[in-house]
């Protein structure tokens, strides 16, 4: 990884690759342009999770186990700043939020016990798997040798979770509601109660966890601030206020940022294929969230996000030294592909997973969004506490 | 120049430009050009007609006004168009007038937008115009978008309380098919669905129980009167094309496809470009397919119950 010609010539070939594929699709009229920056926003998107080491998981365990607050108030920042800038949308989209009305393609998904169990699993398979689905993309570009099985096993929990959709659907999910805060709030309320909690949030975090020792900042030379950029973790606050602008810029442009789309939509075209998954899913298609589809074109708009996030995670990781896979062993294999999978599963049920329905959720004003994030840190919670009480050693 | 000079300068500029904006509105299409020099225009009233909800918020011609068809243009309760009470609000809301010019545009090659003006049209305002290529072309020319929603002065415009006659029942269609009523049936559905190959195309939910057409009926897929960027075909051409398929407006028509609103893309070339007397089905296959005790023709011998 200490050779310059792979430190520096793996980021180039990916950034080139990227470029040009930006390039080609945004010359491609009005139906590339929305690929071209979803590319774009996806790269940009990759760039902030690696370089501030964004994960959900993580920085929950980290205030819980280690009493850290800075991941934490990241995740907070981030659905501060987007709740922001989704409200100055949605005042411009739909300026009365008059019941019965939702912003169009919003992850404003419905509330139920499916939802409550969905996020509880996909909060006990982050806890397994060592992370959620966004970050298990991004780690793939740190060697993470655990992420590939992850993501495979998020691929069979997806389809067990369209073979489980209809049955839970019809005894469960048919009775849900659907609560946009600012159809009973108005926007400001809902901005403003949405601030409110999440400052309660802050300090509650700031309370339990205990200030850690920091080394006095080095002198701003150039090649400290290279450093600072490339190599060095981003601040907190900066990756979040980052996250926030880029899910803001996302659901202006093209659609809300959610990692699990095309993967959903690839395993159920495979299995509709194959005929091992039912032809039809009910109400699947009509409900908000990282709905997934029947493929018909190769190209998508959260294919392509998800292809720049990956790419780009790559460029900064090689930049920064930190591609460093290790040895597997058959414990990451099962941790992987088991934890995996009840991220799929839970990812699938919940109709997206800590980007798509917990922050594009949260921005959007849906209670959903709540219900996820109370329900996988209880999930994470329970793993944690299971762990202990048996003795495991402790997820990384 | 003095007061009186510039006063006649002003009119006749006022006058040319009033002649120009008529000369162009005249016909049941205005160009882009047209749109983009009437944006202010106080009398011209655009209104989007997407098929895909969420793309007039993400940028609309400036001061269109969004009309979603699945609630704005609907009675879902009663499997119908929307009532006159509840149109006659939306387009007081909309300050629509008297004299307003109404301009509706869409995605998908106007799709919704021919069926939103075929429900303007019932409802009495029958000289709306489609923006030639729809969203299609305005984008293609990289002309502006704006995401605010514009909100005007509200109207008194009162509907007629009659709904016109543009409309085709069951009845009118059985008349066709069994009692030799002499009316042109067109189905504007894909080649497969119209031999019975394919019940519906991938992915649609409204299902008939048996696949094929109406007797008689002759198949023309409504994707054949655009041109590939969007814009309709020439009058002549499109005359040339159904009269190839005995469709010469020598007899009244009747429209159809899956659930009525790709026929009614179909029933503005017809009705509106071409002149032709036609009515729109719009019960179509969801409800001639499931109809007891009716015939069909089937092509493909995929009868009833066998896919």
């Amino acid at each position: 990884m200490t050779i310059p010609a792979i430190r520096f010539g793996v980021p180039a070939l990916i950034l080139v690759a990227l470029a040009a594929g930006f390039i080609a699709l945004n010359g491609g009229g009005p139906e590339g342009r929305p690929l071209a920056f979803s590319l774009a926003i996806g790269a940009a998107f990759g760039v902030v999770l690696q370089r501030s080491r964004f994960c959900f998981y993580c920085n929950f365990r980290d205030l819980i186990e280690k009493r850290e607050a800075a991941g934490v108030i990241a995740i907070l920042v981030a659905l501060a700043v987007g709740a922001i800038g989704y409200t100055a949308i949605f005042g411009a989209w739909l300026p009365t939020p008059a019941p019965g009305r939702l912003p169009p393609t919003a992850h404003i998904g419905p509330v139920s016990l499916t939802l409550v169990i969905a996020s509880f699993v996909f909060g006990l398979g982050m806890a397994i798997s060592g992370s959620c689905l966004s970050a298990h993309f991004y780690r793939l570009a740190e060697g993470s040798v655990i992420s590939p099985f992850a993501i495979i096993g998020a691929a069979i929990g997806f389809g067990i979770g369209f073979l489980t959709w209809n049955p839970l659907f019809l005894a469960i999910t048919s009775n849900a509601f659907i609560l946009w805060l600012p159809n009973s709030l108005d926007y400001a309320g809902s901005l403003a109660a949405t601030l409110v909690l999440l400052s309660a949030l802050a300090l509650a975090a700031l309370w339990w966890a205990r200030p850690s020792q920091v080394a006095a900042p080095a002198a701003l030379t150039l090649r400290e601030t290279l450093s600072r950029v490339f190599v060095q973790r981003w601040p907190a606050v900066t990756g979040g206020v980052l996250i926030g602008i880029i899910s803001t810029l996302a659901y202006f442009r093209v659609a809300p940022l959610g990692v699990t789309a095309e993967l959903g939509s690839i395993v159920r075209t495979a299995g509709t294929a194959w005929a091992v998954l039912p032809g039809t899913l009910f109400g699947l298609d009509g409900l908000r969230g990282c709905a997934t589809i029947i493929k018909e074109t190769l190209l998508s708009n959260n294919g392509l996000f998800v292809i720049g996030l990956i790419g780009a995670a790559f460029i900064t990781s090689f930049l920064a030294g930190q591609f460093k896979p290790r040895a597997l062993t058959g414990l990451d294999v099962v941790r992987g592909l088991g934890g995996g999978l009840l991220l799929g599963w839970g990812a699938m049920t919940a109709l997206g997973c800590t980007v798509g329905v917990l922050l594009s959720g949260i921005h959007a004003g849906s209670l959903s969004g709540w219900v996820f994030l109370l329900c996988s840190c209880l999930g994470v919670i329970g793993a944690l506490t299971f762990a202990r009480l048996v003795g495991l050693t402790k997820a990384s | 120049m003095n007061f009186r000079t510039a006063a006649v300068f002003a009119g006749a500029l006022a006058i040319a430009g009033w002649a120009t904006t008529v000369q162009a509105q005249e016909g049941p299409l205005v160009t882009a050009d047209w749109v983009q020099e009437n944006l202010a225009n106080p009398d011209v009233r655009i209104f989007e007609v997407s098929v895909d909800t969420g793309v007039y918020e993400r940028g609309h011609i400036p001061g269109a006004i969004n009309l979603a068809w699945h609630t704005d243009l609907v009675d879902p309760i009663r499997r119908d168009i929307v009532s006159r009470e509840n149109f006659q609000a939306v387009l007081q809301q909309a300050g629509v007038g008297e004299d307003t010019t109404v301009v509706l545009y869409g995605d998908n090659n106007n799709w919704f937008a021919a069926w939103g003006a075929w429900v303007f049209d019932i409802h009495g305002l029958n000289d709306v115009k489609l923006l030639d290529g729809g969203r299609k072309l305005w984008e293609a020319e990289g002309l502006p978008l704006d995401t605010a929603t514009p909100e005007y002065a509200a109207s008194t415009i009162e509907l007629p309380a009659e709904a016109a006659d543009l409309r085709a029942r069951l009845v009118d269609v059985l008349e066709v098919v069994e009692n030799g009523a002499d009316v042109s049936l067109v189905d504007i559905r894909g080649p497969k669905e119209f031999s019975g190959e394919i019940f519906a195309p991938e992915g649609v939910q409204e299902l008939s129980i048996r696949a094929g057409h109406i007797p008689g009926a002759v198949n023309f897929p409504w994707g054949g009167a655009v041109n590939e960027n969007g814009t309709f075909k020439s009058a002549d051409e499109l005359k040339a094309a159904f009269a190839a398929i005995g469709i010469d407006g020598s007899k009244p028509i009747i429209t159809y496809c899956r659930i009525g609103e790709r026929s009614s893309h179909t029933w503005f070339v017809l009705s509106r470009i071409l002149g032709y007397e036609v009515r729109n089905y719009d019960g179509s296959w969801t409800e001639y397919g499931n109809a007891v005790g009716v015939p069909i023709d089937n092509p493909s011998g995929t009868v009833w119950g066998k896919i």
